[in-house]
């Protein structure tokens, strides 16, 4: 009974303090509150009292709540704090679903066909976009002002902002950066390569050096994967153009993008296996974990997967920022993926949905939450980064400063082709494979470039008109 | 003398042809079963041995006590236990109903099933999820039982009209004068007859629905009623990928079938041979 | 044909009403409506439907993608279909050769049948990556090769490498199925030709050929609907990559239907493979009828 006595005044607090910060203390730095035992002793004001009356008789309903940690620790938070807000809403009935990332993707776009979709689940960034153009989900612009505005990063809010409207709560952020092998730059006496130039003569050396049995830098082309895209994008980004133009059209053809094809055209020619022209993220990914990749792409993810596949090689792995096009121009994360909570638009139960994701960031849930995959995913509020309970795990310790690079990198980029906010186009550009088979064409049938390039962007562009 | 030498060169080259195609056949079979005793570490290396330095049974620990892959054995088990038997009974009625009562009327209804069964599961999953969505059905292993029936039902009737055109009609006629009706002549005389053809068709049903994926996909949306296909390709979906449990993940779903088909080979060898309609 | 006269009656129905409903209930209506949206604008998730009467046809025939996919189809169901027709013939007249082992073997040969498709997949990706693959690195332990065979990616090798996990998958069926074909041929037949004098050869043209023939046929077309339609195997091992070299129609339709959304244009697809497959199977089924007329 105490404990959900507590609960409910946790919650009722974090109502009031999201609406004392709208309504006050914007530009203030609110001290938040940080552990359960201090919201306590403070949560006994009218207004708390009020809203827990709200909060109450509201509450009820069932609620379906897909999500993709599938597995592990992960599924377990989760599964800790949607038992934790049962208790603490008897009338609340919670069914979790889960699925992976590609299997959740069929899911909800069947799933509006025949109106089967959850009432309350996680996204990816560019899933957001296409629900929002379907107005599949719900404005959280209410929800997002109770939390408190502003303790959340400003990007990712306006990532899923569309009309002034923000469509989704980000949940956790993480972001692409470049990782190495620190025994293999020991080995041929490199430095951390600072630009892209730099990086195609480390990966060189180590290719040369190791004669087939680790490859510099694998470049993965599957056009069943937007892995190609990726890898251009970087290039791209820190070139300073972008591949949607201004009026969100395609953008293949400019000399920065060029440049970028033939970049990653040479480096999978000289330091890539040959096979990765059909690599898909799991394929790629594998070949870093099996230590036959030096330099690799990807998120602080990386590091649970080396950690489950190969511990031995968890020491010899570290992470570095962006590579540029100039020596010494600002390293900028190019990549941030903000993976948000969204609400159904045909949901019956929304308040409780909402109520959830509120829940969700008390700290005693959300922590345990960022702390299921340690460095790989970083807390949407920034206040939690500060916190000693997330900063004493282990892993985060020991890879504190692959978690700066990568956090710094978070606040930087956007998803692929969000710079200017979410545009459907960005969807098509990564799910067509174009790109992809655009390489392919390039390598395989010794395409000149500018025609491939050509080609590809007429047929994205031709994609974008079924837009609309 | 020559024609002997000959063929004992032929019985020998006949042992060396299928030893290669043995080997071939269950080489990653055997692959799959070595590698989920392997630690991920050692899984992990390159190059790649053949044989584990240690044994582990992490793998199969997580495979069943974290992700409770029992649980969806189970649910394939009872869908594709389920499909089978209704396709068979269904199947079996019309097919004798095609080549008995209705053969003009039948040969159209055949037809159209195999038309039918030429279309993609992908173009039919949405049309059927909005059905079963309508009647209540999604997310449950009933619904997907029914589903499974559209694209079995077609294949079983197609090869059990072969079957049932080899039965003599005098075995029937005999029968009627006896005194008995319809449905007891189909049971007890003509079933008995196409037994072989039948407990193939199962067998076929059987395995088709075990590994069926898309339907199975589309249709359930609880961890607790899945497939062993659809948990296994979501293992593979995970963002943090886990070798080793995927090995043993794989070998717990091919074992069962391997295992299956030790125990049913002799009848499905008596399978289409039968029914095809000569 | 007398009897099936006079024994007609309300009773009857009753065997083939289950099938008449799962066929109206189940097919027709997906197959209708598959064949509706095929004439009209719809989206998988959005709600607009306007008919736009031959537009999809007209956009997927004019577009040169469709038919290299077409022509890679028919080149993959072709190829497949005698791959695992002639090893599995070849397996099964080599175990009627055998005294020794016959079960033994059947029961080794029959393993492939039992992957799921993602296994399949999974387990011949990993087994013939061409850095760590264990093949490419046995290959060339062995001398067999100077570098680490690109199954996968090499333009030359990608094809024949998918053929040949299609092949291995695929043959135990059609094993299994001639083997028991075999048995049904009267051994009369044979002793008969060997008096003759035929050579074993002719013999399996003459004799055991004409007696198979039907069950030929039948696998023949569920094995072609199978190629053809099969969509996962390829999808998962290169994506129809590399440039498009493994690009079937599924592949195509999925493309379109998925990634385009343009659930109208993918039922389009759809119903031109359909019309196709119509078009082969008639061809194959006059074809033995000839054949058998010709015995």
């Amino acid at each position: 009974m105490k404990k959900k006595t507590k609960q409910y005044l946790t919650m009722a607090l974090a109502i009031t303090m999201g609406v004392g910060l709208l309504q006050g203390c914007k530009n203030n730095d609110t001290p938040k509150p940080t552990n359960p035992s201090e919201v306590q002793t403070e949560g006994s004001s009218k207004e708390t009292q009020s809203s827990r009356e709200e909060a109450d008789t509201k509450l009820s309903g069932d609620v379906t709540f897909w999500h993709s940690f599938s597995q592990g620790p992960r599924l377990e938070t989760i599964q800790k704090a949607a038992d934790a807000f049962t208790e603490a809403n008897p009338d609340v009935h919670m069914t979790i679903e889960t699925f992976s990332w590609a299997d959740f993707y069929t899911k909800w776009t069947t799933g509006l066909a025949s109106k089967n979709v959850p009432d309350l689940s996680t996204a990816l960034p560019n899933h957001v976009v296409e629900m929002i153009d379907v107005e599949a989900i719900k404005p959280l612009d209410d929800l997002i002002d109770r939390i408190g505005r502003d303790r959340f990063a400003k990007a990712p809010l306006e990532e899923m902002t569309v009309d002034g409207k923000c469509y989704a709560v980000p949940l956790y952020s993480h972001a692409q950066v470049m990782w190495y092998r620190k025994d293999l730059l020991e080995k041929y006496d490199l430095e951390v390569p600072t630009t892209w130039d730099e990086l195609y003569d480390a990966a060189t050396k180590i290719t040369k050096g190791e004669n087939g049995a680790v490859y510099g830098c694998s470049v993965p082309l599957g056009t069943n994967d937007m892995m190609a895209t990726r890898y251009l994008n970087f290039y791209v980004r820190t070139a300073g153009s972008r591949l949607l133009n201004d009026d969100n059209t395609a953008n293949l053809t400019s000399p920065e993008v060029i440049d970028g094809i033939n970049y990653w055209v040479k480096m999978y020619k000289e330091n890539s296996p040959k096979d990765s022209i059909n690599f898909n993220v799991l394929d790629q990914a594998t070949m870093y974990y099996n230590g036959t990749n030096a330099f690799d792409f990807n998120s602080g993810f990386h590091i649970g997967g080396v950690q489950t596949n190969s511990p031995d090689l968890l020491d010899q792995i570290s992470c570095a920022p962006m590579p540029t096009v100039k020596k010494g121009d600002e390293q900028k994360g190019v990549e941030t993926s903000n993976i948000p909570m969204v609400v159904w638009e045909s949901s019956d139960t929304q308040d409780v949905s909402e109520a959830f994701i509120e829940f969700m960031y008390q700290p005693e849930y959300y922590i345990p939450f960022l702390r299921s995959v340690p460095v790989g995913m970083l807390p949407a509020l920034p206040e939690i980064a500060e916190e000693k309970e997330f900063l004493e795990d282990e892993t985060i310790k020991k890879f504190q400063r692959e978690m700066e690079v990568i956090s710094k990198a978070v606040g930087e980029g956007t998803a692929i082709g969000y710079e200017n906010g979410p545009v459907p186009e960005a969807g098509l550009l990564i799910s067509q494979g174009i790109i992809e088979n655009m390489f392919q064409d390039i390598i395989i049938n010794d395409v000149p470039v500018e025609e491939a390039a050509k080609a590809a962007e007429d047929k994205l562009n031709e994609q974008f008109k079924s837009l609309s | 003398m020559h024609g002997l030498k000959k063929n004992k060169v032929r019985v020998a080259g006949s042992y060396i042809y299928l030893t290669i195609l043995a080997l071939l056949a269950v080489f990653p079979l055997l692959w799959i079963i070595v590698s989920s005793f392997k630690s991920n570490n050692e899984m992990n290396k390159f190059p790649t041995s053949f044989f584990p330095k240690e044994l582990t049974m992490r793998n199969y620990n997580l495979v069943f006590e974290e992700l409770k892959f029992g649980n969806n054995m189970l649910n394939s088990l009872i869908v594709s236990f389920a499909s089978t038997v209704l396709t068979v009974v269904i199947a079996a009625l019309g097919a004798y109903a095609v080549v008995r009562f209705f053969p003009k009327f039948g040969k159209l209804l055949t037809q159209g099933l195999i038309l039918a069964y030429m279309l993609p599961t992908i173009l039919l999953a949405v049309p059927y999820s909005i059905t079963l969505g309508q009647v209540g059905l999604l997310n449950t292993r009933i619904g997907l039982i029914i589903i499974y029936l559209s694209f079995s039902v077609p294949y079983a009737l197609w090869l059990l009209v072969g079957f049932f055109k080899t039965v003599p009609i005098q075995i029937e006629e005999a029968a009627s004068v006896d005194g008995a009706n319809k449905f007891q002549i189909f049971v007890t005389v003509v079933l008995p007859i196409v037994a072989p053809g039948i407990v193939a068709v199962a067998i076929y049903t059987f395995i088709n629905t075990w590994n069926e994926f898309l339907y199975s996909l589309v249709l359930i949306n609880s961890r607790d009623k899945m497939t062993v296909a659809v948990a296994l390709q979501s293992l593979q979906g995970q963002e943090i990928l886990d070798w080793g449990v995927m090995m043993a993940a794989s070998t717990v779903v091919v074992i069962p079938s391997v295992i299956f088909f030790m125990c049913i080979q002799k009848f499905i060898a008596g399978g289409l041979a039968a029914g095809s309609d000569k | 044909m007398k009897i099936r006269k006079k024994k007609k009656s309300p009773g009857t129905v009753l065997f083939i009403l289950p099938t008449v409903l799962l066929f109206v209930l189940l097919l027709l209506y997906p197959v209708l409506s598959s064949v509706f949206y095929s004439f009209t604008n719809k989206h998988l998730i959005k709600t607009r439907l306007d008919m736009v009467a031959f537009e999809n046809y007209a956009s997927v025939l004019r577009d040169k993608e469709y038919w290299n996919a077409l022509l890679t189809s028919s080149k993959w169901t072709l190829i497949c279909l005698a791959g695992q027709f002639l090893i599995g013939f070849t397996a099964a007249l080599s175990l009627e050769r055998i005294k020794h082992g016959r079960t033994l073997f059947r029961t080794l040969l029959i393993v492939p049948w039992a992957f799921p498709t993602i296994i399949i997949a999974l387990v011949w990706k990993y087994l013939l990556n061409g850095v760590s693959g264990f093949i490419p690195n046995l290959l060339l332990k062995l001398n067999w090769v100077s570098a680490a065979p690109q199954f996968l990616s090499n333009k030359d090798l990608v094809f024949p490498t998918l053929v040949f996990i299609n092949v291995w998958f695929g043959f135990p069926l059609i094993m299994v199925n001639v083997l028991s074909a075999l048995q049904t041929v009267p051994k009369e037949l044979y002793e008969a030709a060997r008096i003759d004098g035929a050579k074993s050869g002719q013999q399996f043209f003459y004799i055991t050929m004409p007696q198979i023939n039907p069950v030929i046929t039948l696998l023949l077309i569920l094995r072609t609907v199978w190629i053809f339609n099969n969509f996962d195997l390829i999808y998962l091992i290169t994506g129809g990559g590399p440039a498009g070299l493994t690009k079937t129609v599924s592949i195509y339709a999925y493309e379109v239907g998925w990634g385009l959304k343009s659930l109208g244009r993918s039922s389009a697809v759809s119903i031109l493979s359909l019309i196709f497959l119509t078009i082969v199977i008639v061809i194959l089924l006059q074809l033995q009828k000839k054949t058998n007329k010709n015995e």
